[in-house]
């Protein structure tokens, strides 16, 4: 009988080289290369200070800049920047730079929380839809199309409207309108990768659906599920912004940056600008290195614009 | 003729002289403004507050100044119009009928005959008594979805009403009342409807009949009714609504809420529209609201507290300021009828406790910066009566953190700054708390009014010292105050009603109930008693105020419940900060009852 090769064994490939098909193994030559390309991206590295950055600051910060971010001071309302508040205070006298850090605490770990949630789920479904194929892939795709077909935003106030806003439940719903994308992608990719010859082989050996799927689909469709959840982080922040401008965000005293900018807007008559474009200047500043990332990563895990 | 025509030049000379001076006082006041024919006059809707409702019999849920004195009566009048240049009292000249004549019968009850002026119907029937009959055929049988009932006042105390002719009415009631009270509160609550359209069960062609003379048909009719008005997109075309007896016909309403007016040519009453039309205009937001005002697209708007600073410039672009203050107090309910904290709320230390971490002064001075009043009870304080008591302006329960933890502990509570208080000695925290039980609630509040979000965040953040949490959550007005009614004891609606905490931001403003005894709000089983209270003792208190001229029953009935606090009072803001533009002339004074008045309103050239 001829041996076989151990299927969690690593294969042989040559150095640099993304295994031809089987289960996906780590490669340290894969991951530097994939780590070179996207580090020639500028513009990714900014995105990528940008975001350690705004941990640091919203997760490291409150450590050293001590703030009340609970109870209100009605006597030092609407100040501007001072010695004693570096960007001011607003309507209800919190600390603007601490109402940052305890926003971008909460509009980071929804995003976050919510992409990665979205993006888990979308790749399951779309791994089960693609490689079952026929009839359940029609079923589970047509949800799909059904969700798709509700506006976004309408879906979101309609969910947030029956329910009381909190941090789980933002995460949830944006979850909700967020794991469609990944699911078409990842559908797509199991539709092609279904057919490879490594997957008839684990078939042919025995191997179950859930292997294969889990095994084999999804690693090898890492490339696009990592650009798309980058994406997906960057999309979810925007989406807790549009919420919490609506007013339909975390109830305070929590905050978040849309919360703090939809109250700044109030004052944009009075010229209070400490109380919006700061929290103006995060959400963009957060999305766009979100997006500048996941373009490259897109570039570095893309074969075709992969620099070989 | 001599001294015919001597008198004659005398006299000429005279007008010439007279015209002479004329001219040159018109030359020096040459900026007279020249008054305007017709014109189209924008005003601006509270926020999120759109009118929803035309039906004037209404249930709590719909009982808004939005809906009333915004909406409804401009096209339906009620029996007696009150507010009079701004003064908080009845207005003759506006009302259908004469003023009532009040005597007592030989059993010694009050009787009050009205009669009707002549006023017609847009559909040119004449309004007459048989519409205050229809009213009141409607009224009674469907009294317990009334939001101004008062058990055992209007209109249970009316032993017989009597139709003696088209144009008369008369009520006999069941004891001697306080006749200022039975004008103010119980015959204000009349609005004549158009019987010959609205007596119908169902939608054409079925003809119009005498339904509501029994008792089944009546609820047929006002069920119909009812139902009619839940469908604001046909406020403008169903047939039903297009018979009125007020001064203005809607011409459009768009499912946004904006209401356009235009006058009613048959219109019977002394003061006709000069605009050719009227529009009110929703906005989600003050702050929508204010954006509007800014670029000029608004006549008759408000300032948001928060703009301020933008007075000024308002002025310079042509808009006047003026304070809209009104008949009324502000408070937020609290559920007693909730099955989960109503016991809680039973206790009068938790609602002191509650009541004592309210700083109405700073509020007044930090968030409404000076346009608002502190309430203390449940008789406005401004504008200046005769009803408000040395005691209720006296602040029976100050800001008082201190005192307000030492009611919890002394109460069997363990206060947990910044946590939950949880009750330890349930003997102490009163009846039906128990033992672990903690002081954790969730406030509904009005969403887009900056300074009511500001008020409600520092209310949460104050009680959390004290270990009270509360859970903020915002809705739209009509939203807030749909959820805010009692919860039924029995039925499958039981477990839905949930909420504990609802500040729909307005509070309270005495219209139709005019004579602030407060029956509809705190009367047990009242249509408005949100929070479902009942008192004994409060209730035999307002029973008083029906009965006894003078201040004394008023006193002994505010007094109490600024002890007992069935509410939680909060600072009476102005109604609006009104900014109306120069050239609209005829909005000042602004109506203490909150009704408008557009038909005063006109422009002139700027």
């Amino acid at each position: 009988m001829i041996g076989q090769v151990p299927l969690d064994e690593p294969m042989l490939v040559e150095p640099g080289m993304a295994p031809e098909g089987g289960e996906a193994s780590s490669t340290g030559g894969v991951f530097r290369l994939i780590f070179e390309v996207f580090i020639e991206n500028r513009l990714a590295v900014i995105g990528i200070g940008i975001v350690i950055f705004f941990v640091l600051f919203c997760f490291v910060g409150p450590i050293f800049y001590h703030t009340d971010q609970v109870h209100v001071n009605l006597n030092i309302e609407n100040q501007g920047p001072s010695i004693h508040h570096l960007l001011g205070t607003n309507n209800v006298g919190y600390d603007i730079v601490g109402r940052l850090m305890a926003g971008g605490q909460t509009t980071l770990e929804v995003g976050l929380a919510a992409a990665l949630l979205a993006t888990t789920f979308g790749v399951l479904w779309g791994a089960v839809a693609g490689f079952v194929g026929g009839i359940v892939d029609s079923f589970m795709m047509r949800i799909v199309d059904a969700l798709l077909s509700i506006p976004t935003l309408f879906l979101l106030l309609f969910l947030a409207t029956i329910f009381t806003p909190s941090v789980p439940l933002l995460i949830l719903v944006i979850a909700f309108v967020a794991w469609l994308v990944p699911a078409r992608l990842v559908r797509g990719e199991a539709l092609s990768l279904r057919t490879r010859e490594y997957v008839q082989a684990v078939r042919g050996m025995g191997g179950g659906g859930a292997r294969i799927i889990l095994r084999h689909i999804v690693p090898n469709a890492i490339g696009t599920i990592v650009v798309n959840a980058t994406f997906q982080v960057a999309d979810a922040i925007l989406l807790v912004a549009y919420l919490s401008f609506l007013g339909l965000g975390v109830p305070p005293p929590a905050a978040n940056w849309g919360g703090s900018l939809a109250n700044g807007v109030n004052y944009v008559f009075a010229g209070y600008w400490w109380q919006i474009w700061p929290a103006g200047i995060c959400i963009v500043s957060t999305v766009v290195a979100f997006n500048f990332i996941g373009d490259s990563m897109r570039d570095a895990l893309e074969v075709r614009l992969q620099r070989r | 003729m001599k001294t015919r025509s001597a008198l004659t030049r005398s006299l000429l000379g005279g007008v010439a002289g007279l015209a002479l001076l004329l001219s040159a006082c018109g030359a020096s006041t040459a900026t007279t403004p020249q008054v305007v024919k017709g014109g189209t006059a924008t005003f601006a809707e509270p926020p999120a507050a759109p009118p929803n409702y035309i039906f004037p019999l209404m249930s709590l849920q719909y009982f808004s100044v939005s809906n009333l004195g915004d909406f409804i009566d401009l096209m339906y009048r009620p029996l007696y119009w009150f507010g009079q240049n701004g003064k908080a009292q009845v207005n003759p000249s506006l009302s259908l009928a004469q003023l009532p004549i009040f005597t007592v019968n030989s059993s010694g009850d009050s009787v009050a005959t009205v009669n009707l002026k002549k006023y017609m119907w847009s559909d040119g029937t004449a309004v007459t008594s048989r519409d205050v009959e229809f009213w009141m055929k409607l009224l009674v049988a469907n009294k317990a979805n009334w939001a101004a009932y008062v058990p055992g006042a209007f209109p249970d105390n009316v032993t017989s009403v009597t139709y003696p002719s088209p144009t008369q009415i008369v009520f006999t009631f069941n004891k001697t009342y306080n006749q200022n009270w039975l004008l103010y509160n119980e015959l204000s609550q009349i609005t004549p409807i158009p019987q010959q359209v609205w007596d119908v069960t169902a939608a054409h062609p079925s003809t119009v009949g005498n339904y509501d003379l029994t008792p089944s048909g009546a609820v047929a009719v006002y069920n119909y009714l009812t139902n009619q008005s839940k469908t604001p997109s046909t406020f403008a075309t169903n047939p039903l609504w297009r018979v009125i007896d007020g001064p203005w016909t809607l011409q459009s309403f768009s499912n946004t809420g904006e209401a356009v007016f235009v006058p009613n040519k048959r219109y019977s009453g002394p003061i006709k529209p000069k605009l050719s039309k009227f529009i009110e205009v929703p906005y989600t937001s003050d702050t929508a609201e204010f954006n509007a005002l800014h670029s000029g697209a608004v006549d008759y708007g408000y300032l948001p507290t928060q703009d301020l600073s933008q007075k000024a410039y308002l002025s310079k672009q042509g808009y006047s300021f003026a304070p809209w203050v009104d008949f009324g107090f502000t408070y937020f309910p609290l559920n007693f009828t909730n099955r989960t904290v109503g016991p809680i709320f039973n206790q009068l230390y938790v609602r002191q406790a509650i009541q004592e971490m309210v700083n109405q002064p700073q509020y007044i001075r930090d968030i409404f910066h000076g346009y608002a009043v502190p309430s203390y009870g449940p008789v406005p304080v401004v504008p200046a009566n005769p009803f408000a008591s040395p005691y209720e302006k006296s602040n029976p329960y100050p800001y008082n953190p201190t005192a307000a933890k030492t009611l919890l502990t002394s109460h069997g509570w363990a206060v947990h700054p910044n946590g939950v208080t949880t009750c330890v000695n349930p003997t102490l925290c009163g009846a039906g708390i128990k033992k672990g039980a903690g002081l954790n609630f969730s406030l509904l509040f009005a969403s887009g009014v900056t300074t009511v979000t500001s008020e409600m965040e520092a209310l949460q953040s104050s009680l959390s010292t004290i270990g009270i949490k509360v859970t903020l959550s915002q809705k739209p007005f009509n939203a807030v105050l749909s959820v805010a009614t009692p919860c039924p004891s029995t039925g499958p609606n039981v477990s839905k009603c949930t909420w504990q905490m609802a500040n729909w931001g307005g509070g309270w403003v005495y219209a139709p109930d005019y004579y602030p005894s407060g029956g509809e709000i705190l009367a047990a089983g009242a249509g408005s008693n949100s929070g479902g209270y009942n008192d004994p003792v409060n209730n035999a208190n307002i029973v008083a105020t029906h009965t006894q001229l003078g201040t004394a029953a008023m006193f002994t009935y505010e007094d109490y419940v600024a002890k007992m606090l069935p509410v939680i009072f909060l600072p009476s803001a102005d109604y609006s900060l009104s900014e109306y533009k120069s050239t609209l002339h005829g909005v000042v004074p602004q109506d203490a009852y909150l009704n408008l008045n557009p038909e005063n309103w006109y422009f002139t050239k700027g």
